[in-house]
Order: C-alpha cells, then structure tokens, then sequence
C-alpha cells in the first residue's frame, strides 16, 4: 500500500514538473534561452490566480486567468528583454552569460515587485476539490481527487499541445523555427513572432504548474516559497532529463524525477526535498548527458 | 616583448594600499568601517566570479554554496577545537577549494546553462543540508566569533602571540594618529579589527588573483573561453584548466563566506541564501565581467544600494514592504540595465571607447 502511496505522490508530482519541464522546453526551442526566471513568471501567474479567486470567488475562473496573464506577460518579456538582449549582448565575452544573467535579474525584479505589491505574508488559495485521499478496501489512500484532477488536467493540456504542434500549421511554424530558423524566413514564416507565441505558450504552461504546484501543497502562496524553489529546480532538471528540446521528453522526465524524489523521499530520508534532485541532476549529467530521448550532440550551448 | 613576459607583480602598490587603508580606518566612524569590511567580503567574492566567469567562461550561481562551505569550515573548527582566527581562514579557503574541486570535476563536462542550472540547484540545495548533521547546528547554526585579543590582560598574563605583538603595535599607532603621543596601552574595537582582517584579506587575494590572471594560467583560460578548440590545438588541455579555475575561485570564495560570517557572529544556513549568489553575480556584472579593477566598483555599488534605496523610500514616504524590498528590485534591475547595455561594465566601456577616440585622432593627425 504504502509502494502505491508514493507511486500516486510521485506521478501527481512528476506531471507538474512535467509542466514546468515543458514551459523550459518550449522557451529553449524558441530562443535557445533557458530561462531562469520562469519560476517567477509561473509565481507571477499564481498571483493573478489569486487576485481571480479572491475577486470572484472560483477556481474555475482563476485557472484561465492565470494562463492568460501568464501567458501575456511572457510575451512581453519576449519582445522586450530577449530582443534587446540579441541586439545588444550577442557578442564578446559576455554572450555566452548574457542570456543567463538577464533572466536571473528578471527572476529578481518580479520577486522583489510581487513582494511590493502583495506582501510577503502567506496567501491561501483552496483548492476547489478534496485533498483527502480516495479510500479504497477500508484503507484510505494518499491518492485524492484534487490529484486526480490534476493528473486529467495535464493530460488535457498535453495532448492539445500535441494536437497543436503536430497537426496544425501553427505547430509546423513552430518546430521549424526552432530547428532550421534561416529557412524558416525563407518559406515566409514570420520567425520572430513565432518565438513570441513559444514564449506565450510556455507562461500559460507554468502558470498552471504553479498553480497546481500551490494547491498540491499546502495552499500557501508567498514570494519565498520553498515550492517555488523546488518548481524551478525540477523543472530545469526534469528538462534536461528530457534532452531540452524535446517535449515528450520533458513529460518523461518530469514523471521520472517526480517519481524519483518521491521514492527518496519516503524510502531514504525526508530531509532530502532539496538534495534529491540535485544528486539525481548530477547523476543523469554523468551517465546520459544528451538527455533521454536527445540526440548525441555534446552539450555546447 | 620580454618586458611583458615578466610583468612587474605591484607588491609595493599593495602594501601602499595597506597603509593607506590602514590610516583611514582610523579617521572615519563604527558604521562606515563595518560598511568597508563588507566592501572587503564582496571583493573578494566578486574577484572569484571575474576569474571564473569572466576569465575561465564558467558561470556559476552556486557561489553563495560555496561561501558557506568556507563558512561552515572556519567556525567548526573555532568552535570544537578553538583554534587561532588564522588557521581557521586558512581551512576555509582549502576546504572550499576541495569542494570547488569536486563540483568543477562536474562542471568541466557542462557548459553554458547546463552549468548554471546545476550550480543553481546546489545554491538551493546545499544550504538545507545544514538541517541534515546536528553537528553543523541546524537552523541557528554555528557560533564564529571573533574579537580583537584583549591586549593589555594577555600580555600580564601569557606572552603575546606574533600576531598579538603586531597588533600592539598597530594600537598604539592608531592612537599616536588621533592624539600625537605614543601611549603605553591601547584597546581596539571589534569593527576595526574585523576591517583589517577583512581588508588584509581583500588586498591578499586581489594580489593573487591578478598575478594568476596574468599569469599562463590566466591566458590559457581566456584562450579556453575564446575558442576551445583553437585552444586544444594550442596544446593547452581545456578540461583541466577548466577544473582549476572552479578549484581556485571556490577558494576564494570561502575565504569571503568565512569573512562574511565573522561579521554576522554565527554560521546559518539563512545567512547564505540564493539572493547572496545573484548579488555577487550582480556585482561582477557591475563591474566588468572581465575587469578585475573594476571590482571596487561592484563591491561598493552594492553595499551603497541599500543605503540610496532606503533614502529614496523614506524621501517619498514609501510603506514598510517598499522599504524592504526596493534594494532587492534595484539590484535586479541594475543586472538586467547592465547586461542590456553596458554588458562589458562600465571600466570596459570607458577603456573602448577611449581606443575608438584615440585611434581616430592619430587617423586625423595623418
């Protein structure tokens, strides 16, 4: 029981690193930026959730709010910062950091703004289905609705991002912007704006990551957040499990990371909720650093 | 050419520097020298980002991770086995250059993001290791004190140590300074003494940090940044000399964590958080990714945020959370304005476009 337990804890997890991992995904194809800062943009997001439930009252409501908002302020960071950044820091010793340390200042700001505009107390957003797991044969399992309304609604999502990316033109711009971006020109694609909507997309996908992340919790939200943190860390690990480029593979390794630490979690040491991911970071950059499903290319980035 | 090759070392300059330090700490007030002792910490934290980043192309946000290994050595051993303020800075560089070792072993095979990420995931992770092991004091941490010797009870009943005569000396000249007589006895105080390691400390590193960038090590780095492979086919091997730009800046690094906690009085996890990696980088920033002598610059920018911000919120009569979160905001702000548009820092900038000037008014004399 207890093996199914953190199986369920694990896969929940897992899909919402998944998200994340996506959201990372998307940006690196588009600009080949990772982005630091989509933590706090996913934070961000959560907080326009907030101000949605305590305003009308709904989940229902807040969820949407927070992918548009999500999803608008990315593409402003997009049009703003990144092309700035390629017109002015594209060259000399600084460009290979550049990009690195202008999202980790973007992190920084929308920290420190959401502190100014919110405080930094604890916000509570309740979640609008039961935490308390499903009983099955007597015994009650961890494994509750609200999980398994999150599971259904990532699978939701991916499969209209599937959709999205493999049958429509929309999807075809993408993917060929982000590997052959010359060409791309060439057969009339409108490159920039495509990586506009990369950017767009991937805000709306860690929006619902943080707002998840939040109500999968304890439902406190603040600017410090240590599920913040972890979001950020997963997300990037479980992307990088994934080669980074690829979006099945971002889903794999946010399902195998969350499973991973939760295992840790439970069979090792629960003090482990920030080394875990570390060590297992670690471990795939030494034993398959092209990711699984990357191609073998050696990381220059 | 062969004055280049045996470029002079500057050790005068630096103990000029010394000197000159030394006397102004005697003429300025408590707050501004505890200010110039964190002035010291951030350029010796920021001179192990430039050679890192700047020299070596590796960057690193687990800085402040690093800082807190060094931390975490010094008070350990002052606090289990009191030993001398020395030896404890001394084990402080050594036992972060081992873990720097350790992570660059790792990071010679990563590159650009990758990099950063996994740095990134230690900052966040290393620190809660500290709840782990009982011994590193959990989330109060470790006590790391240290005061000045209390001179005038030490020499009636042992014999001071070289150190101790040394101070002494340096007492009673201060007080020589300020009155114009040599006294027979003369107390310091805490801040002064913790401005003089630190800054005896700063000058040290600065020293040792210059002579490395200038010497073949320096170069193979910035060769390895500029083209690595034009660098291997100049027979310089990337991978190790990647290793041992991490191994040398994480040592300096936790000689800076070290000094840091001396200021603070006790070694916590809280006190080495992620914001303190973005400060340094922040201030590296500042000052010129690749520009040493920019370091000055970096280092007081970001002690002086604090203090401007705080004005401008009071000026404008901002509430309590503005207060506290406008030096944060600006920090981050002045990262982003900095890599927008002076992403070479502004020492950078200044020397280019003196160069651009100079070469179009030798063009004009033609």
């Amino acid at each position: 029981m207890q093996l199914l337990n953190t199986l369920l804890i694990g896969i929940t997890a897992g899909s919402i690193y998944s998200l994340m991992a996506i959201a990372f995904v998307l940006v690196w194809r588009s600009t080949r930026v990772v982005n630091f800062a989509q933590a706090g943009m996913a934070l961000l997001s959560t907080y326009f959730g907030y101000e949605a439930v305590s305003r009308f009252g709904s989940f229902w409501i807040a969820l949407p709010v927070a992918m548009i908002g999500g999803a608008l302020f990315a593409a402003l960071v997009e049009l703003v910062l990144m092309r700035l950044l390629v017109k002015h820091a594209s060259s000399g010793p600084i460009a290979g950091v550049a990009p690195i340390i202008a999202t980790l200042g973007l992190l920084g700001v929308i920290k420190s703004a959401i502190t100014i505009i919110w405080g930094g107390q604890d916000q509570r957003i309740v979640a609008p289905i039961s935490n308390n797991g499903f009983t099955v044969n007597g015994s009650t399992l961890v494994f509750s609705p609200l999980k398994l309304f999150i599971l259904v609604v990532v699978v939701i999502l991916l499969i209209i991002l599937s959709i999205l990316f493999q049958k429509t033109n929309l999807g075809l711009a993408l993917r060929a912007s982000a590997h052959a971006p010359e060409i791309a020109r060439l057969s009339g694609i409108k490159v920039d704006a495509v990586r506009t909507l990369g950017w767009a997309l991937a805000g709306a996908a860690g929006a619902v990551a943080g707002l998840f992340q939040t109500v999968n919790g304890n439902g406190n939200l603040s600017p410090d957040s240590s599920e913040f943190s972890l979001l950020l860390v997963s997300g990037f690990i479980a992307a990088v499990i994934g080669g980074l480029d690829s979006l099945l593979g971002a889903v794999l390794g946010g399902l195998f990371l969350g499973i991973a630490i939760s295992f840790v979690l439970m069979y090792v040491s629960s003090g482990l909720f920030f080394i875990a991911p570390f060590v297992i970071l670690l471990l795939v950059l030494f034993i398959r650093p092209q990711g699984i499903i990357g191609v073998k290319v050696g990381r220059r980035a | 050419m062969r004055k280049s090759r045996k470029q002079s070392t500057h050790v005068p300059l630096f103990i000029l520097g010394g000197v000159i330090l030394f006397i102004l700490s005697n003429f300025i007030e408590e707050l501004r020298v505890l200010q110039g002792t964190t002035i010291a910490v951030y350029v010796i934290a920021i001179s192990s980002i430039i050679l890192l980043t700047g020299y070596s192309g590796q960057v690193s946000l687990g800085h402040g991770a690093l800082m807190a290994v060094g931390a975490y050595a010094a008070a350990l051993l002052r606090f289990e086995f009191n030993c001398p303020v020395v030896v404890c800075f001394i084990a402080a560089v050594l036992v972060a250059a081992v873990g720097g070792l350790l992570l660059g072993l790792a990071a010679a095979r990563l590159s650009g993001p990758y990099l950063a990420g996994t740095t990134l995931a230690l900052a966040i992770g290393l620190p809660s290791l500290a709840n782990q092991f009982s011994f590193l004091g959990g989330e109060q941490g470790l006590e790391f004190r240290v005061g000045p010797p209390d001179i005038q009870a030490d020499a009636a009943v042992e014999p001071l140590t070289y150190l101790g005569k040394v101070l002494l000396i340096l007492s009673k000249l201060r007080t020589t300074l300020a009155t114009g007589a040599w006294p027979d006895a003369s107390p310091v105080d805490t801040y002064k003494w913790w401005f003089w390691i630190a800054a005896l400390a700063a000058l040290i590193s600065i020293w040792c940090v210059r002579n490395i960038l200038n010497s073949s090590y320096g170069r193979s780095w910035r060769a390895g940044r500029g083209n690595e492979v034009a660098a291997q086919l100049a027979g310089i091997n990337t991978a190790r000399s990647k290793v041992l730009a991490f191994t040398i800046s994480a040592g300096i690094a936790g000689l800076a964590g070290a000094l840091l906690a001396m200021t603070i009085g006790t070694v916590s996890p809280s006190a080495f958080p992620l914001a303190l990696s973005f400060s340094l980088l922040t201030g590296a920033v500042l000052a010129g990714i690749t520009t040493l002598g920019g370091v000055i610059i970096g280092a007081v920018v970001l002690v002086a945020i604090p203090e401007i911000a705080d004005v401008v919120a009071h000026r404008l009569g901002a509430s309590e959370s503005v207060t506290t979160n406008l030096p944060g905001l600006i920090v981050s702000g002045l990262l982003i304005v900095t890599v927008l548009f002076v992403p070479n820092g502004p020492v950078e900038q200044h020397r280019a476009r003196k160069a651009r000037h100079e070469a179009a008014h030798n063009s004009t004399k033609k």
